[in-house]
């Protein structure tokens, strides 16, 4: 098994392991150490499904297995984040033109454009748009959501070789960083697979999504 | 009701054609700072950055609802709304009019029916004061003005729609909606101005919107003319350079806007389909800057058809102040509807 982080810089992608993410928090502590977020944000969060419940026989740890088969996959926690997708529908929704896809595949929010529409929550289906500022003085007063945020996937780090904060601080490596290729390979060598549906897939990694 | 032709606003329509111009006017400032947030960055600093241009769109958003309400109850609980209403309702006349109209334009009729006769100085004994252009561009306002608030109200709040909303199509839905009504309306806004400040008989503002009728006289003087005197204006030096220059500021400004929406990603256009961008974005920049310059001329010439209506109500008190001492009796306020 290869470690969470293949490859970094251009077309580097971040996805979830979520058979093996252990619910430990090690990613939300390390973004926030490397980006002193407050403690009332985060970039990046674990959900945990259908908590304390055992999935159907012998689909343990198998989430993805199990949903292919249509049976219960008992507890799984899903490190949400900005996956920084390749058809993003927060850049396609933004009025203000304050997201958008770079050439080297990162989306990326520009806070002196953003207006607190608050349209990119509505359309990212991972929940990655915070509005940390949303119930502060004038924003809180028109009901608009002040600066957006999201996870940055640590452009600066990647810009000198090193991986996102919280892919290299993963103790059991389940947040994988690399090409969407060498993504695919690793969870298929783990005997893992995407616990995301094919509408999700194609909107992360759109045409690559063949390779999973 | 008078004779003439121009005076058809009661006191109460005319202050809420102001405060609805007005209102209007800070909508689109603040939307279209918002949607051609490039191409208008002055404008949205000159509103408070990106927090300030939401909170005015929002409170003129808010505004324009406290105005709608109102003018809702008063066409109910009143004799004269409840009157204005029913003038406003297409007839089978108009129907009329529209059919003729086009054969008109086609060279199929020899004359344009008397209820398409708007402008052309006609006493209300010959014409109705409404034509069917003029209740369509009520009916087309008024339309757009509740499609934008009720889609203007659902994105701001999203808590009761949300389950509709959390998707990319939903919320494209609502962006496109809200955009492109605004679009239209803009465009029919920047004709408004032209048509009503630019015209010959007009220029520069059609004090009609302005001057409640229970100001203007019932009778001109001299009342032997065949029709309500109109031939009897003369044309004012400036207009046929203004007009020209507004016109193709008109033009242009309509253009842009289009053009813009189209070339322009995001709102309401998806990245996905945007087309232009490179020079084209300085031409774009400067067109619907040039529309946004039309849309202030509309607001300052509203202003000043408020400022006509307060010089003639001084005149109006000067001679009344004059024929009372004259008469030695008493000064008597016109009152209004």
């Amino acid at each position: 098994m290869s470690q969470g982080v293949m490859s970094v810089g251009e077309d580097a992608r971040i996805f979830p392991d979520v058979e093996a993410c252990i619910d430990c928090g090690g990613c939300v502590v390390a973004c926030k150490r490397t980006w002193d977020v407050p403690r009332d944000e985060q970039r990046i969060s674990i959900s945990t499904m259908l908590e304390g419940e055992e999935a159907a026989a012998g689909l343990n740890a198998h989430s993805a297995k199990a949903l292919r088969q249509g049976q219960n996959p008992g507890e799984t926690s899903v490190p949400m984040q900005c996956y920084h997708c390749e058809n993003a529908p927060c850049v396609s929704v933004c009025p203000t033109d304050s997201l958008f896809k770079k050439e080297n595949g990162f989306v990326e929010v520009r806070d002196d454009l953003c207006v607190g529409c608050q349209y990119c929550l509505s359309a990212c289906p991972f929940g990655a748009p915070q509005f940390p500022d949303a119930d502060e003085g004038a924003a809180k007063l028109f009901g608009t959501g002040g600066t957006m945020d999201k996870c940055t996937m640590c452009e600066e780090r990647q810009d000198v070789g090193k991986g996102p904060a919280c892919a290299e601080e993963c103790a059991t490596d389940a947040l994988l960083v690399g090409t969407a290729g060498q993504i695919a390979e690793e969870l298929d060598k783990r005997g893992s697979a995407s616990f995301f549906n094919s509408e999700a897939m194609e909107i992360i990694f759109g045409e690559d999504a063949e390779a999973f | 009701m008078t004779n003439l032709d121009h005076g058809k606003f009661t006191r109460m329509t005319t202050t809420f054609h102001t405060l609805l111009a007005l209102d209007v006017f800070i909508l689109f400032f603040s939307g279209y700072g918002l949607m051609f947030n490039d191409e208008l960055w002055w404008l949205v600093t000159l509103m408070g950055g990106s927090t300030g241009v939401t909170a005015v769109h929002r409170i003129a958003g808010l505004a324009l609802v406290a105005l709608i309400v109102f003018w809702v109850l008063m066409m109910l609980t009143t004799s004269t709304g409840r009157g204005n209403f029913r003038e406003i309702l297409m007839g089978p006349d108009d129907v009329a009019a529209a059919i003729q109209d086009f054969k008109f334009v086609l060279g199929m009729a020899d004359e344009r029916h008397p209820n398409a006769r708007q402008f052309a100085g006609y006493k209300s004994d010959d014409v109705p004061l409404l034509s069917y252009i003029g209740k369509g561009v009520i009916y087309i306002f008024s339309i757009e003005l509740t499609l934008l608030t009720i889609s203007g109200l659902l994105i701001w709040s999203k808590t009761g729609v949300m389950q509709y909303f959390a998707t990319k199509t939903a919320a494209m839905a609502f962006v496109v909606f809200h955009g492109l009504l605004g679009v239209i309306m803009l465009m029919g806004v920047m004709f408004h101005i032209f048509e009503h400040g630019f015209h010959p008989a007009f220029y520069p503002v059609e004090v009609k919107a302005f001057i409640p009728r229970k100001l203007i006289p019932e009778e001109h003087a001299d009342t032997d003319h065949d029709s309500t005197g109109i031939s009897q204006l003369t044309l004012a030096p400036s207009w046929g350079w203004a007009t020209n220059v507004m016109g193709v500021l008109t033009v242009i400004g309509i253009v842009s806007v289009l053009v813009g929406s189209i070339f322009d990603e995001g709102y309401p256009v998806p990245r996905e389909l945007v087309v232009g961008g490179g020079p084209t974005d300085l031409l774009l920049t400067v067109g619907i800057n040039v529309g946004i310059l039309v849309l202030f001329i509309g607001m300052a010439l509203q202003m000043y058809g408020n400022l006509l209506r307060v010089r003639w109500q001084k005149q109006l008190e000067q001679e009344a102040r004059a024929t009372a001492t004259t008469d030695g009796g008493q000064v008597n306020q016109p009152n209004d509807d």
